[in-house]
């Protein structure tokens, strides 16, 4: 897995905050140093995963779909399946066990598409710690299934209301909690962003899907695969998926980012590829970012909420410049094809994040031979977006139920008020 | 120019560059300096203010619509600096656009403009002590910020790389909420004077006379910002100086 210089990869990355949140990364980063390369914390860290969200995750070829599209064999890495329905959880569990050992009580966390909101939600459930959600409140119209079962699990979901209202704002909102509360509270960061070592200790959790990635290839195809697609909002999925490969240059590794709807500015949220995102300071940390000239962060789009976000990982970022990795991206459209084809060729039903990497991967797939391999890191399963594709794909019969329901939910309301 | 050491509690405010108006920034900086007001931070608005409560984080918001930016306040820097010299001028912001427009050149621009100072919450120490030559040839005090949780160390560490005062972070949080101005808080001052011969600017949670008694004899400088802002923003700037002359004319006859 990649190390940070003093918490910079190239000139990405480092520690941009106000100090009063300082001695909390430190100590974080001090005892994520001293577990990083023990063994035994990392066995800990896999039979949790194990226990408790059915890890390894199966690696699924496509074969329909392959044969259908003429290229290379795809297959998919199926964070789908992971309790909470998403690879957010394996961060999430792997900063729960750094909670015990720092024995605070409570957590915070910023969320946009709410599944890592969800996931925290269900670590704290589990170690019994008192949890708080920031999310934009834009994205709560997006994502309110999420929403719904944070609150269930007993999480507070508090909703941003400044500035665009999407995952930008909620990660400003849970570093002004933070500020406030950093003695007893830990910020249990969703992606490889923000200030060190957050960008290193996301990526190190996330990077058993990787291992699992190159231990069943060898064993499902008898090699590596020539090529891994993962989408890229924060860059925690594509890190996960990518990290154990860094170093083998025959695997290409290609991150799909948000196409949007068209290029224009506030319309996409494309930072690594056509010189969109440009080098800036901001929310702890250095990398590239969707801004003006004056340094004013810009507006993002994107039918998937989890992938509007202004900056990325500086780890991706440095990748990406060093030519590593290969930034591709997808539009709003490409998407709900991509989405429509998994689901109707091999029963699956991704997350609309996750269907960016299936967008590029299917592209790019056509493009190689039947003998090579394409793995596409599915992230993240799509249940949570029914209300978001029912739009894409109108119904009447939908949209009649969703009328009947909201009677029989305000009828249940008024009963219980009536109590 | 910046107090010395142990010298009578002065008060320093604030403007959002571009909130309300680029027009009423003169004016209410006008009202301010005929206040008695000797320290003004002139704050760059920026759309992810973390270290900022509701009350700034909205009125940045409010002033980027407005024409606030990096370019419009060392606009204004020039204006006001040479209209009341007897007003020391500090640059606040946050990094980003800062780094963008370039900070060679923002900080030639800023003295050239007669700022005296910087805060920027979100530049660490480590970061600024390999610009303190050219800082210091120019004239350009960066004023840092100890909070209750630095370490004496860290402290040190601070106090070396400040010019002109230490900014005092009185409690954990952001700015706009109440302080309890305690034996605690007057026991991290003592902490930090260890540390620095620097006058000490308190600022977080100064929202009431209260809080400036409790602050006379133990500070040189109380950051009066967020409520400041809030008068502005309910009553006007004419009624938000009309408020501070009379805030100041009673602290300063406590002191007299």
């Amino acid at each position: 897995m990649i190390r940070s210089e003093n918490g910079y990869f190239g000139e990405f990355g480092g520690r941009f905050v106000p100090e009063i949140l300082l001695p909390a990364l430190t100590e974080l980063e001090d005892l994520f140093f001293a577990l990083r390369d023990d063994p035994a914390f990392w066995q800990e860290f896999a039979t949790l995963c194990q226990e408790f969200s059915g890890r390894p995750t199966p690696l699924t070829p496509l074969r329909r779909l392959s044969k259908q599209l003429g290229g290379a064999q795809i297959w998919l890495k199926r964070e789908d399946l992971n309790h909470s329905g998403a690879h957010k959880v394996n961060n999430v569990l792997g900063q729960g066990l750094l909670v015990q050992r720092m024995g605070k009580q409570r957590v915070i966390a910023e969320t946009g598409a709410g599944q890592h909101g969800l996931a925290t939600a269900i670590m704290a459930a589990r170690l019994g710690l008192d949890a708080t959600i920031y999310m934009g409140a834009e994205d709560i119209e997006r994502q309110y299934s999420n929403v719904f079962w944070m609150r269930q699990l007993g999480s507070d979901v508090v909703g941003v209301t400044t500035g665009a209202q999407t995952l930008k704002e909620a990660l400003d909102e849970a570093l002004r909690d933070w500020a406030a509360t950093v003695e007893t509270t830990h910020y249990v960061l969703g992606t490889a962003c923000g200030p060190a070592p957050f960008p290193e200790l996301v990526s190190y959790f996330q990077s058993i899907i990787s291992d699992e990635i190159k231990e069943q290839s060898l064993r499902q195809m008898g090699r590596l695969p020539d090529e891994i697609v993962a989408c890229v909002g924060g860059g925690s999925n594509a890190m996960g998926a990518f990290g154990a490969f860094l170093e083998i240059p025959e695997v290409n590794l290609v991150g799909v980012e948000a196409g949007g709807v068209s290029l224009e500015d506030g319309k996409h949220s494309i930072r690594l590829s056509q010189n969109t995102g440009e080098t800036g300071i901001a929310q702890g940390y250095k990398t590239l970012f969707l801004q003006n000239d004056d340094g004013q962060l810009g507006d993002t789009h994107s039918i998937a909420a989890g992938l509007d976000y202004v900056g990325v990982s500086p780890i991706l970022a440095y990748l990406s410049q060093q030519g590593r990795v290969i930034p591709e991206s997808a539009t709003d459209d490409e998407v709900t094809e991509a989405f429509s084809l998994l689901m109707k060729t091999e029963g699956i039903i991704p997350a609309l994040e996750s269907a960016h990497g299936l967008a590029g991967g299917f592209k790019r797939a056509r493009q190689m031979k039947p003998e090579q391999n394409v793995v596409i890191n599915l992230s993240g399963r799509g249940d949570k977006d029914i209300f978001t594709v029912a739009r894409a794909f109108p119904q009447r019969e939908w949209t009649e139920f969703l009328q009947r329901e909201a009677v029989r939910s305000s009828e249940a309301l008024a009963k219980k008020r009536g109590h | 120019m910046f107090p010395a050491q142990y010298e009578d509690l002065q008060i320093m405010s604030h403007a959002v560059i571009g909130f309300p108006s680029l027009e009423e920034n003169e004016k209410a900086i006008a009202g301010l300096a005929e206040a008695g007001v000797k320290l003004i931070e002139l704050q760059v608005p920026f759309s992810d203010p973390v270290a900022d409560g509701h009350t700034l984080v909205n009125a940045c918001y409010e002033a980027l619509k407005h024409g606030g930016s990096v370019q419009a306040t060392l606009d204004l820097a020039t204006t006001v600096c040479a209209r009341h010299p007897e007003v020391t001028f500090i640059l606040m912001s946050y990094l980003n656009p800062l780094f963008r427009y370039g900070l060679q050149e923002l900080f030639e621009k800023a003295a050239a403009a007669g700022i005296k100072g910087m805060i920027v919450p979100d530049w660490p120490v480590e970061e600024i002590e390999p610009w303190l030559p050219t800082l210091d040839a120019l004239g350009l005090s960066p004023i840092l910020m100890v909070t209750p949780n630095t370490s004496a160390e860290r402290v040190e560490k601070i106090a070396k790389a400040s010019r002109g005062m230490i900014y005092v972070v009185s409690r954990m949080g952001v700015t706009g909420h109440e302080t309890q101005w305690g034996e605690k808080f007057q026991h991290y001052i003592a902490e930090i004077r260890k540390h620095t011969d620097l006058p000490l600017a308190v600022g977080f949670g100064v929202r009431t006379v209260k809080d400036l008694n409790a602050l006379t004899g133990k500070a040189e400088v109380a950051a009066f910002c967020s409520q400041y802002i809030e008068w502005q923003r309910d009553e006007g700037s004419e009624v938000a100086a009309n408020k501070m002359k009379s805030i100041i004319r009673e602290i300063d006859s406590l002191q007299v």
